[in-house]
């Protein structure tokens, strides 16, 4: 009976710390974050936009 | 499913971009309103071409005045219409992102959001007309390098510096190109003793005005009220008066230039002498502003290929990746 509680507790705790750890924010995930919103805003991200408003531009009016 | 929207919610224009299609609607931000019932006659350009020409009944007013909302409830009403305009209903609500002036208080931060919300937003977020423009004029803010833009609107100016998508120096002031219209009509008013619409003080201003002298000037017949018989009356003006008229506006405009590059940090300024400061909106078309400044500052001062349009433009890009970019939302970063 002991024993079947002790395994159970160790089992929980053993859970817990593999979920903590999964939990833990990666130290790149701040530059992962930031290197996506800086790709976002650039000249090629925007190329979609620039040349949608270019046809609209020399298209017919 | 309702498709995304971008909003430059200007004093002077409202312009909306629709993810995946781009501009899809741009008219004055003018609605034109029957006084005894309230009910909305007119919005847009059919308002705006009512202003100063409307029977008793009818009043046609901008419901947005220095970039704040000055009646809540036409603004509302506006943003509704105009949402209905370009197929949302109350079956399709969109995410939207509205530019402002970054200068907006709480206040007038939470009208705008709740005025677009009850419009039949689904998620209103909010974008500094600086950063949009700067974006929208394809400026490459995404590098380590001094980004200046110059956002001379309706009623505000906005200088910032960008630099890594974000904002470095900023500075704001409440005088735009309806502030040189209203310096033109009260001067007219002082000097000549006439009454002239905000509409004609426009059109002087586009015609003859500017802010440094340049080549192939000419004078400006005006026509009016007379103060003092209240007949019709013409006048002849000049370009020097009317640069005489708007110096204290354009004076205001120019300072806050200065004193946003005196913020700027050091690294970030000295790349504004090599790759120059841009201006956006419209009221940087008026004439000579851009030497006055350049003058002024002594940095070369650039026109964007799309003045009036890099706001929305800029405010657009965010809506075509809005995860990636959601952290430059007002309330994201507050």
């Amino acid at each position: 009976m002991l024993f079947g509680i002790l395994v159970v507790s160790v089992l929980v705790v053993a859970a817990l710390v593999v979920l903590g750890l999964g939990r833990r924010p990666r130290q790149d995930e701040g530059i992962e974050t930031f290197r996506r919103h800086i790709d976002a805003l650039s000249p090629e991200a925007r190329q979609a936009v620039t040349a949608r408003n270019r046809r609209r531009a020399e298209g017919p009016r | 499913m309702a498709r995304d929207l971008a909003i430059d919610l200007g004093t002077a224009n409202t312009l909306v971009y629709m993810k995946g299609r781009g501009i899809v609607l741009n008219e004055p931000s003018v609605i034109a309103l029957n006084k005894q019932t309230g009910e909305v006659l007119a919005t847009g350009r059919e308002a705006w071409q009512m202003i100063g020409r409307t029977p008793g009944y009818i009043v046609a007013v901008r419901p947005l005045r220095g970039g704040a909302i000055t009646d809540f409830e036409i603004t509302e009403r506006m943003i509704r219409l105009l949402l209905q305009r370009v197929g949302v209903s109350r079956f399709t609500r969109p995410k939207v992102v509205i530019c402002v002036p970054s200068a907006i208080t709480e206040v007038e931060r939470r009208a705008v959001t709740d005025a677009a919300r009850r419009a039949g937003a689904a998620d209103a977020q909010l974008l500094e007309q600086p950063m949009a423009a700067a974006i929208g004029a394809d400026l490459p803010i995404n590098e380590p390098v001094g980004n200046m833009v110059i956002d001379i609107g309706g009623g505000t100016t906005e200088t910032a510096v960008i630099s890594l998508g974000g904002i470095g120096a900023l500075e704001a002031v409440r005088a735009g190109s309806f502030d040189i219209d209203a310096a033109i009509q009260s001067y007219v008013r002082r000097e000549h003793g006439i009454a002239i619409g905000e509409r004609t003080a426009e059109e002087v201003k586009m015609a003859i005005g500017s802010a440094e002298p340049g080549p192939d000037e000419n004078q400006a017949e005006v026509r009016g009220r007379d103060l003092m018989t209240g007949l019709p009356k013409t006048v002849i003006l000049t370009p020097e008066e009317v640069r005489f008229a708007v110096d204290d506006v354009v004076s205001s405009i120019v300072s806050s230039v200065v004193r946003c590059l005196a913020k700027a940090p050091p690294e970030l300024a000295q790349d504004f002498l090599n790759r120059g400061v841009y201006l956006v909106g419209g009221g940087g078309l008026l004439r000579g502003l851009a030497s006055r400044l350049e003058r002024e500052t002594q940095v070369p001062v650039k026109m964007s290929n799309t003045p009036l349009e890099a706001v929305v433009n800029g405010a657009g890009h965010c809506i075509e990746h809005y995860d990636l970019l959601k952290g430059m939302f007002m309330g994201a970063r507050r």
